[in-house]
């Protein structure tokens, strides 16, 4: 009887995933199938209208010699780093104290929300506000104090500080979230346990806490990478890339190829090598996820179970 | 420490000095937390504050301090495109919420509810699992030539279907959960009552799943109204961008009206706080929810 039911019903049950797949699949899909061709097209606008020509590999060769292309690889990868690491640690900290916190833990919740929700344009305004060598709060702070003032967006490695600072800033509130959640369904009779055998607190942080919150640790630094990864509204109004090119992160990068220097192929191509990168990064990581929880009596495989 | 002989004394003593100790150490992990929130805080309300600024008190070297609504009355003038702007964002988030909720919520229901051939839960959910891990600006180029191809380039109604590609995977996982948590009985009592597919979903299954399309709903407007790239490579700017690519074309490289793009900014983020404080409990269960997944 089950069966003939879901045999009439199919119709309206395949209905419903239509819209999703019309949009992501045909939309989403068919968008990324032009990212690919264009990768390796020479394109051009001629009489507002695009001209296709086979490239083969050569939009890759170019990027492969362009040294910017290079660079930003390298202070994109710098810049996840330097933000996962920050992020996932202050948040981690934030988590404990909040935790730990009678007074402030009900607005801490509430106050540790608006800098993730408040638009990302809005961030670099809200640092340009501060950071600006002109106008800046921090030069007046500085000066108020007899401190010599900054001028951070103006130099190179200042910039890159700079955006790590408002990437922090802007997306710790969001690994404290999910660390929290995670605090609070840890297990209270094994902290109380610990207690007992006369743990101090730093024992239980150190000793039960962080290893029942390991799971949610490489959660947390997992979607906070992919999210350094994507960085871009950030940065556009802040530096913009700049001075010298110092913060071009490959988004900015691939922006300013295809809509300042109509490079379409070249454009195209680094976003193409850009999923390629972030394809075998996952890869590596699930895999040695894959193997370190195969390996026999490990600590790490019951932590995880 | 110093009488060993009067037991019961030394053991309150120190059973004050220990509760004492940790007051203490309360108190301190407060003051941490509270300079940590202050910081968080701290940015956001001076950018409020100078919104209330003439320039010139921007501008200057020392401490001063206005109170002046200057700003918010030129940024909303006629002669402005913000109104413009403000309006199009309103359409995008309303448009996209509409269409990431019914695409949304037509296919969670199909993936928890109803068998569905192997192939198209496959594809869902490899969709599902792939498409929020791209970086947007990867997906720019093909985006564009699309919306060149079908003529949807710089309009709303091409912006709200990215919008919708951008949301629709979280929003899916996030309906599904919902979903999942109402149990199969209800389905099959509706079933034996002689009720089609159609009709449970609609009168059994869309007001008990109300809650989580509530919380989908708030999140793919926030993220819409914040949404900044598509909008910008879109859109030729002016009337015809959202209010967030508004805001960036004021910094302009020889004049910055800094009062008037504090306001802006105010304007974009203070509606979005007060939803916050208002709902933060649904919108850190979508941010947790979804995410742990």
């Amino acid at each position: 009887m089950a069966l003939t039911f879901w045999r009439r019903s199919s119709v309206f049950a395949k209905t419903t995933t239509l819209p999703f797949l019309v949009l992501i699949v045909g939309v989403g899909g068919y968008s990324w199938a032009q990212v690919v061709l264009m990768a390796f097209s020479h394109l051009r606008i001629e009489a507002g209208e695009f001209v296709w020509q086979p490239a083969g590999f050569d939009n890759f060769r170019e990027i492969l010699a362009n040294e910017l292309a290079m660079y930003s690889l390298a202070v994109t990868a710098l810049f996840v780093v330097a933000t996962v690491v920050l992020s996932v640690v202050l948040g981690l900290v934030l988590a404990l104290l909040v935790q730990r916190s009678r007074r402030l833990n009900r607005i801490s919740q509430v106050v540790l929300l608006w800098p993730a929700i408040v638009a990302p344009v809005v961030v670099s305004l809200i640092w340009l506000l501060i950071l600006s060598p002109n106008i800046g709060v921090l030069n007046k702070l500085l000066d108020t104090v007899r401190l010599p003032t900054q001028d951070w967006l103006g130099t190179e490695a200042g910039a890159i500080v700079a955006i790590i600072i408002v990437d922090v800033w802007h997306w710790t509130p969001v690994a404290f979230l999910m660390l929290y959640t995670a605090l609070c369904a840890v297990d209270e009779e094994a902290i109380e346990a610990a207690r007992c055998d006369g743990a101090n607190e730093w024992q239980v942080i150190r000793y039960i806490k962080i290893p029942m919150l390991m799971p949610a640790i490489i959660g947390t630094v997992f979607i906070r990478a992919i999210m350094g990864v994507k960085a871009f509204d950030e940065m556009y109004l802040l530096t913009a890339g700049g001075p010298n090119g110092a913060t071009t992160l490959v988004s900015l990068h691939i922006r300013d190829v295809f809509f300042d220097q109509l490079n379409y192929g070249y454009g195209s191509a680094f976003s193409v090598l850009l999923v390629a990168l972030m394809s075998l990064a996952i890869g590596a990581g699930m895999l040695v996820r894959h193997l370190r929880a195969i390996r026999p009596f490990s600590a790490t495989r019951e932590v995880e179970a | 420490m110093t009488a060993g002989s009067h037991a019961i004394k030394t053991g309150t003593l120190a059973d004050a000095r220990l509760r004492r100790r940790k007051d203490l150490a309360d108190l301190t992990c407060d003051a941490v937390l509270a300079l940590l929130l202050l910081l968080f805080i701290a940015p956001i309300v001076w950018m409020i504050v100078l919104s209330f600024q003439s320039d010139r008190a921007i501008i200057s070297m020392f401490w001063e301090l206005d109170l002046t609504l200057d700003n918010v009355t030129a940024i909303l003038a006629d002669d402005q495109p913000f109104r413009a702007q403000l309006a199009n964002s309103l359409v995008i988030v309303a448009g996209t919420v509409v269409l990431c909720g019914i695409a949304s919520t037509l296919a969670a229901y199909g993936l928890s509810k109803l068998r569905l051939p192997w192939w198209l839960t496959a594809t869902v959910g490899a969709s599902c699992a792939v498409v929020p891990m791209l970086p947007p600006m990867a997906l720019v180029p093909g985006f564009y030539v699309t919306l060149i191809q079908t003529g949807l380039l710089g309009s709303l109604a091409g912006l709200i279907i990215l919008n919708t590609i951008l949301n629709l995977p979280f929003a899916t996982l996030l309906m599904k959960i919902g979903f999942d948590e109402i149990p199969p009985a209800l389905q099959e009592a509706a079933s034996i009552d002689g009720a089609s597919e159609a009709r449970s979903f609609w009168t059994i299954m869309l007001p008990l799943v109300t809650p989580s399309l509530i919380t989908s709903s708030l999140f793919t407007a926030i993220m819409t109204w914040n949404e900044f790239l598509m909008g910008l490579t879109m859109t030729s700017g002016g009337t015809t961008s959202p209010l967030s690519v508004g805001i960036a074309s004021l910094v302009q490289p020889y004049e910055v009206r800094w009062g008037q793009l504090s306001a802006v900014g105010s304007l974009a983020v203070v509606p979005i706080m007060i939803a916050s404080v208002l709902a933060s409990k649904r919108i850190i269960a979508g941010m947790t929810r979804g995410s742990v997944k």
